[in-house]
C-alpha cells in the first residue's frame, strides 16, 4: 500500500506538470504540526485529494492486499463546505485509527447544500507510521481559483 | 505578519504587542523572551497566532506568551490567555487537542554509580512493560462504563485499581482529578478510543526518560523534591490519548454555531469559544475535565508499569530502587483560577497551551511539602539534551497568571528535520554521548531530533531572569524511550 500510494502522491504531482487543473496536493512548511495544499478542478476532486493527502501523511506501511475489501456508502451534512471537508477527513481519520480501514473514494458527490454522499472501498491495514491527532479548523478557507478550487489544510499531530 | 518593530520593549526578557497594534485586539500580547529568542519567534507565524488570540472575549490582563513559543494552530504553542470567570469564553482551541498533555517527574535515591551498570536492561524493562508507539494501547481494554470511571476520578481510579498511592495524588496538579469532569458530555466516540488507551505512551514527541540529576542549583528546593545530585529520576511525558482528541474535535465542531449565536467575531475558526456560563461553554468544560482527568490516570498507570520495570531489574541488586512521584503538570490545559488583576481578586478560566503552571510559594492549591519553594515546573528539553526541574515564584503569580514554560520549543519542521537529519545517524550521535535509545521508528525518532528544537537552556535562562520561575535541578537523559 505504501507503493500504491507513493504512486498515486507521484501521479498527482505528474498530473500537476501536464496540468493544473487536476487535483493533488503537496505538503507545506510548518514547524510543528503538519499542513498540506491541496487543489482540485471541483470540490468532489479536492476532497478526493484532501483524503489522499492525510493518508500520505499518515505513512501508511503496508495492507493485507485483497484481504479485506469491504464497500461502504457515507453521508454527511455541515452547515458550509469547509465543515463538511472536516466531518468527511475526521471520519476517515477515525476509521484509520480505530478500525485500521484505509478507504479510498469511489464515487463522491457534494450538493450546494453542504451534503455529501460517498461511495468507499476500504482496505483492512497493519499499521501505519504517524498518529494524526486532528484536522483543524486553523486558517481552514476553500478558495475557488481559475482551476478550480484549493484549500491548506492544518494537521495537529 | 508581526516584525520586532511592532514590539514594545518592557525589559531585556519582556515585550509587548500593544493592542494599537490591531484593531480586533481586545488585550495586549506581552512576551517572555530574550532578543536572540525573539528574531527566532518572529520566522514563524506564532506571534501573527498570539495576536490573534486577543480577539477571545472577556480577556483579562495580557495574552501572555512563553519563551519556547513556536506555530501552532488557533493559539500559538507556548500561548496563555486568562479570561473572566464566568461570562468569558473557554476555548478548546486555546487548549489542544492534546487535552492534558504533560509531565512528571519521579525521583530515587538510586546513584548513577549504583545503577549505571544496568542501564541496557532499564530500557529494556521499561520499553517492555509501557506499552507505546503509533496506533498502540494500553495492557487492558476497559469497557465504557469503566471510561466513565476514569474520566470522573482521574487519578483517584487508579489509586482505587492499585496503580498509585496517596502521596501520588497528593503530588499531581489538583490531585490528579479536576473538579466538574462528567462523562455525559463525551461523544460514544471519545469514549470508544478512550476504552483500549489507559496506560499507554503514544508517539510523537511523547517518552519515558531516565535522568541524571547532574547540577543542583537550589539545595533546599531540591530536598523537599527528595531529588539529589548523582541520583537517578524518571521522567513521562504523554496525554489524553484519542479520548482527548475527540473531545477537542466534537468540541472545535459542535462550538462552530455557537459563535454565531453569541455574536463572537473571530479572526480564525480554530479559536471558535463559548461563554463559559452558556449551555455549549459549560459542556465543553465537563468534557475537558473528563479528558484532563483521563490524561492523569494514563500517566499514573504508565508511572505504576515503570515502577515494576525498575523492580524486575534492580530488586536484589541495589538497596533501592523505588520511584517517588516529585510532581506532575499539565501543560495543555484550561483551568478556573483565582488570580489578582488591577489589583482586585478574580476568577479567570487560564488556558495553558504549551504552558506549565508554575504556582509560588503560599498557595493552598499546593500539598504541604511546596508551600514554601513554591510549585515543581517541570520543563522536558529535546531528545538528548537537558530537562529543568524549575519551581514557580511570586513573581510568576503578578506577570504571567502562575505561568512558566513547557519545553524547549519547535523551530524545524518536521520535514525539514528529516531531510536535515538521518536518524540511523542521531542514534549513533547519541549512542556516543552514552545515551540508550529504544524508538519505535527511524524517522519519528528524526522528527525530534535536538537540532529541530530551541536550546532549551537559552529558554529556562530567559524565564528564570524574567523571574517566573527559579532553577532548581538540571537533569541529564540517560535512557529514552519513544513510541
Amino acid at each position: 500500500m505504501k507503493r500504491v500510494l507513493k504512486k498515486s502522491a507521484e501521479l498527482c504531482i505528474l498530473k500537476v506538470i501536464m496540468n493544473e487543473r487536476l487535483a493533488g496536493f503537496k505538503e507545506q512548511s510548518h514547524t510543528a504540526d503538519l499542513e498540506i495544499r491541496v487543489w482540485g478542478e471541483d470540490l468532489d476532486s479536492l476532497f478526493s485529494a484532501a483524503a489522499d493527502g492525510m493518508f500520505y501523511l499518515s505513512g501508511i506501511e503496508d495492507s493485507e492486499e485483497g484481504f479485506s475489501s469491504v464497500k461502504e456508502s457515507i453521508s454527511l451534512d455541515a452547515m458550509d463546505y469547509e465543515g463538511l471537508l472536516i466531518l468527511f477527513l475526521e471520519e476517515l481519520l477515525y476509521r484509520l485509527t480505530e478500525d485500521y480501514m484505509l478507504f479510498s473514494i469511489d464515487k463522491i458527490s457534494i450538493s450546494t447544500e453542504f451534503s455529501l454522499k460517498a461511495k468507499l472501498r476500504g482496505t483492512q491495514i497493519r499499521s501505519y507510521q504517524r498518529d494524526i491527532k486532528a484536522v483543524t479548523y486553523h486558517r481552514l478557507n476553500i478558495r475557488e481559483t481559475d482551476q478550480g478550487y484549493e484549500v491548506n489544510i492544518v494537521f495537529d499531530i | 505578519m508581526v516584525s520586532i518593530t511592532d514590539l514594545k520593549k518592557i525589559s531585556d526578557y519582556e515585550w509587548e504587542i500593544p493592542v494599537s497594534y490591531r484593531a480586533d485586539m481586545r488585550v495586549p500580547v506581552r512576551i517572555f523572551a530574550s532578543e536572540t529568542l525573539l528574531k527566532g519567534i518572529s520566522r514563524d507565524k506564532s506571534l501573527e497566532q498570539a495576536v490573534n488570540a486577543c480577539a477571545l472575549p472577556g480577556l483579562v490582563g495580557s495574552v501572555k506568551v512563553m519563551p519556547d513559543m513556536h506555530q501552532g494552530y488557533g493559539f500559538p504553542i507556548g500561548g496563555v490567555a486568562a479570561t473572566r470567570y464566568p461570562d468569558g469564553v473557554i476555548s478548546p482551541g486555546g487548549i489542544g487537542y492534546d487535552i492534558n498533555c504533560g509531565v512528571r517527574l519521579l525521583g530515587s535515591r538510586l546513584s548513577y554509580q549504583e545503577g549505571k551498570s544496568y542501564l541496557g536492561e532499564l530500557a529494556i524493562a521499561l520499553n517492555q512493560f509501557c506499552p507505546s508507539g503509533v496506533g498502540i494501547g494500553g495492557h487492558h481494554r476497559f469497557s465504557s462504563k469503566e471510561v466513565e470511571n476514569v474520566c470522573r476520578k482521574g487519578s483517584r481510579w487508579a489509586k482505587e485499581q492499585g496503580y498509585a498511592t496517596e502521596q501520588d495524588l497528593r503530588r499531581t496538579e489538583d490531585g490528579g482529578q479536576l473538579r466538574g469532569a462528567d462523562p455525559r458530555f463525551l461523544s460514544p466516540r471519545a469514549l470508544k478510543r478512550g476504552t483500549a488507551q489507559v496506560g499507554s505512551l503514544g508517539a510523537g514527541n511523547h517518552f519515558i526518560e531516565i535522568d541524571l540529576v547532574s547540577k543542583v542549583f537550589d539545595e533546599r528546593a531540591a530536598r523537599a523534591m527528595g531529588l539529589n545530585e548523582g541520583d537517578l529520576a524518571l521522567q513521562i511525558h504523554c496525554g489524553s490519548r484519542g479520548l482527548g482528541h475527540q473531545v477537542c474535535s466534537d468540541y472545535v465542531k459542535s462550538l462552530q454555531n455557537a459563535v454565531n449565536k453569541y455574536g463572537i467575531e473571530l479572526p480564525d475558526r480554530e479559536l471558535v469559544c463559548a461563554p463559559m456560563d452558556s449551555p455549549e461553554g459549560e459542556a465543553y468544560l465537563a468534557a475537558m475535565a473528563c479528558a484532563a482527568n483521563y490524561a492523569f490516570a494514563n500517566r499514573q498507570v504508565l508511572s505504576h508499569y515503570a515502577r515494576e520495570a525498575f523492580e524486575s531489574v534492580l530488586a536484589g541488586r541495589v538497596k533501592d530502587w523505588h520511584l517517588h512521584l516529585v510532581y506532575d503538570v499539565a501543560h495543555n490545559i484550561g483551568k478556573i483560577e483565582t488570580h489578582q488583576i488591577d489589583g482586585k481578586s478574580m476568577e479567570v478560566c487560564v488556558h495553558r497551551k504549551g504552558a506549565t503552571r508554575a504556582f509560588g510559594p503560599g498557595l493552598e492549591e499546593l500539598p504541604p511539602e511546596y508551600i514554601k519553594i513554591g510549585q515543581p515546573v517541570l520543563v522536558p528539553g529535546s531528545m538528548g539534551t537537558s530537562s529543568w526541574v524549575l519551581r514557580g515564584t511570586s513573581e510568576a503569580m503578578e506577570r504571567s497568571f502562575g505561568s512558566c514554560c513547557h519545553g524547549a520549543g519547535r523551530v524545524m519542521s518536521r520535514s525539514q528535520a528529516k531531510k536535515t537529519i538521518r536518524g540511523e545517524d542521531l542514534l549513533k550521535q547519541l549512542k556516543r554521548d552514552g545515551i540508550k535509545i529504544q524508538a519505535g521508528s527511524m524517522a519519528g525518532l528524526a522528527e525530534e531530533a535536538p537540532g529541530a528544537y530551541k536550546d532549551v537552556d537559552t529558554v529556562v535562562e530567559t524565564v528564570t531572569s524574567a523571574g517566573i520561575a527559579a532553577k532548581v535541578a538540571q537533569l541529564k537523559p540517560l535512557v529514552v524511550i519513544k513510541g
